[in-house]
């Protein structure tokens, strides 16, 4: 995705946004060929939790209400099942869209996309994977319920503490140092390799 | 000019509807023509089908005038139950290979149904789309062109076999009748080979397997006098009268999983089935699901006047699932995209508009060496004519036309 801002529309059905969409956004160029027919948005097994739902989300990106796509949880609710991609007539790739958008809607700041719940595990899931090339179960967790605060981390911490022992108790969870893959110095290697290409990609 | 040489007779290729009209069009104009056809009688899908639309007149009626021109005109050469299995040559000068498998009848039967009284094992009646079952020998339907019987080769060598010979009181029966070829010289050759419906198999999330989902060729069968239930709309599972029905339009149909293209006659057949129903059963309630209607020119005024019957409603969402429900009910799953309702509504029947895959798909025609488009429809182009169907997806008028124009491409062809 391009690290260009995306343009905000003036008025409705104001095609820039959309455009924007179609040329950046992972998926875009087939999201242009969207027939409104609700195959996404009805075979989406929480469908009833999206405030707007792929459909309509699609309609109103070409209706130019970036603010009311960028801050909407439908981005935030997809949970990966790829149901309506495999479904979809026209082979839009749904889910691919609704993350890039939902990363769109967080490097602009959005604060309902910042502040989302599904924000701030994905922030603490990424700390973990790029510092030590593995999820550790325990300190996702605990940076993920830290986000909201001291007082309501060791709330939360608290609340699932019964669940935590058990798990170790069945080996589900082990005590101890993180794991970590063999040379997590080759992988921040790698990852800053990868973060030169796509700033130099977006400097083109 | 070697024009002494060339063939004036024109092969064509399917014997429904379009094959018929480019047949009789030019015959009439002075050709000979020689009429190919796969299955038992002439016809096609339109002698499947209950009512026309718009104006629900009966296929049998036109179907009629058509078998009198055929039978009339001394230029037309019909061979059913054959096959094309190669075709040699060019422009003005075709060797066509016909293959033809045995009907175990011979053209003496008078169809006076003593070897079907005779039968006693039953066969899958692909008339009705196998949604029944006939005596191994039977007659393809009431308006059989050729009016003769057909005898399955199941039966020959059998004691069943024997007692359906005996029963003939002319003759008629040949249980040791072998497959044949032979070859025609023929100056134009026309594809007019048609459709199937798209299998509706396919359509994983439709639940076709439920005995209470079926597809609208199917609904046609239903709804015809001589079909499985004899012309009542029943649910398959229990015989009982469907109080609330859903359609969904296009079931496979522009859909790059499956048929890409708009087949153009679902909607108004739906019309037409929404039609039937509220005809048959005054209490019942027809829902049609369609992404968006599309009733080409005229047609229009059809579509308008089954969308005044309040007891057909109309729902803007292409449902997303079929759910197996309670009472062998059908559970419709997708999202209303006009109200972001997401529902789950359950049916007494279900009908699937599929939508129409040509023949030439999956290899079916060896002996078809030219351009297919992208869909399998045979592009007409060069050498190649195709009428109706063949060349793409039209409705019974406009395969008339197709065929008509296919008719006088075949006359100058031989005359080039």
């Amino acid at each position: 995705m391009s690290q260009a801002a995306s343009p905000t529309p003036k008025q409705k059905y104001d095609l820039n946004f959309a455009r924007w969409v179609y040329e950046n956004v992972d998926g875009g160029d087939r999201m242009a060929l969207c027939m409104q027919c609700g195959t996404c948005s009805g075979s989406c097994p929480i469908g009833t939790q999206m405030d707007y739902g792929p459909r309509k989300l699609f309609m109103m990106i070409r209706a130019g209400l970036k603010e009311k796509v960028l801050t909407s949880n439908t981005l935030w609710n997809c949970v990966s099942c790829y149901n309506c991609v495999v479904r979809c007539p026209r082979k839009v790739p749904v889910t691919y869209i609704l993350h890039d958008l939902a990363t769109l809607a967080v490097r602009e700041g959005y604060a309902e996309a910042t502040h989302s719940d599904n924000a701030l595990f994905a922030k603490a899931f990424w700390w973990s994977a790029t510092k030590y090339g593995r999820t550790d179960e325990r300190l996702v967790t605990a940076k993920y319920y830290f986000a909201f605060g001291m007082s309501e981390g060791y709330k939360r911490g608290m609340a699932n503490m019964k669940i935590a022992l058990g798990m170790v108790r069945t080996k589900r969870m082990h005590i101890g140092m993180p794991h970590k893959v063999k040379e997590t110095s080759e992988l921040h290697k790698i990852l800053a390799k990868a973060a030169e290409i796509e700033a130099r990609n977006n400097n083109k | 000019m070697e024009s002494t040489t060339r063939s004036r007779t024109i092969l064509v290729v399917g014997g429904g509807i379009s094959g018929i009209t480019t047949a009789v069009e030019a015959a009439e104009a002075g050709h000979d023509v020689v009429l190919v056809e796969k299955s038992p009688t002439l016809g096609g899908r339109v002698a499947q089908l209950n009512r026309y639309f718009p104006k629900l007149c009966h296929p049998t009626c036109g179907l009629e005038i058509n078998f009198q021109r055929i039978k009339k005109s001394r230029r037309i050469k019909v061979f059913t139950m054959a096959t094309v299995a190669a075709v040699k040559g060019g422009a003005g000068g075709y060797t066509v290979t016909v293959k033809t498998s045995p009907r175990h009848v011979k053209p003496n039967c008078t169809a006076c149904g003593d070897c079907g009284r005779a039968a006693t094992s039953e066969i899958a009646n692909p008339f009705n789309y196998n949604m029944d079952k006939v005596k191994a020998a039977y007659l393809p339907h009431t308006m059989a062109f050729p009016m003769r019987y057909v005898i399955d080769g199941s039966v020959a060598g059998t004691p069943e076999g024997e007692a359906i010979k005996a029963a003939c009181k002319i003759g008629a029966v040949d249980l040791d009748e072998k497959e044949e070829t032979f070859d025609v010289e023929v100056g134009a050759v026309v594809w007019a080979t048609g459709w199937r419906p798209y299998p509706a198999e396919k359509l994983t999330a439709y639940r076709y397997d439920l005995p209470n989902v079926i597809t609208n060729v199917e609904m046609e069968r239903l709804a015809s006098p001589d079909g499985p239930t004899k012309g009542k709309i029943l649910r398959p599972s229990d015989g009982q009268a469907p109080k609330k029905i859903a359609l969904i339009q296009c079931a496979g149909s522009r859909d790059l999983n499956h048929l890409a293209y708009c087949s153009r006659i679902c909607c108004l057949a739906s019309m037409k089935h929404a039609a039937y129903v509220r005809e048959q059963l005054a209490d019942a309630v027809v829902d049609v699901y369609y992404i968006d209607l599309r009733a080409h020119d005229k047609l229009e005024s059809f579509l308008l006047r089954v969308k005044d019957d309040p007891q057909v409603r109309f729902v803007k969402s292409k449902p997303a699932r079929i759910d197996p429900g309670a009472g062998d009910n059908p559970i419709l799953c997708g999202e209303n995209t006009l109200t972001r309702e997401v529902y789950a509504e359950p049916y007494d029947l279900v009908v699937l508009a599929t939508g129409m895959q040509p023949s030439t798909a999956e290899g079916d025609m060896p002996a078809f060496d030219g351009d297919l488009d992208d869909y399998g429809f045979i592009f007409p182009e060069g050498e190649t004519i195709s009428a109706g169907v063949a060349a793409g997806p039209l409705d019974v008028s406009m395969s008339v036309q197709s065929a008509t124009a296919a008719a006088l491409k075949a006359i100058r062809a031989t005359m080039a």
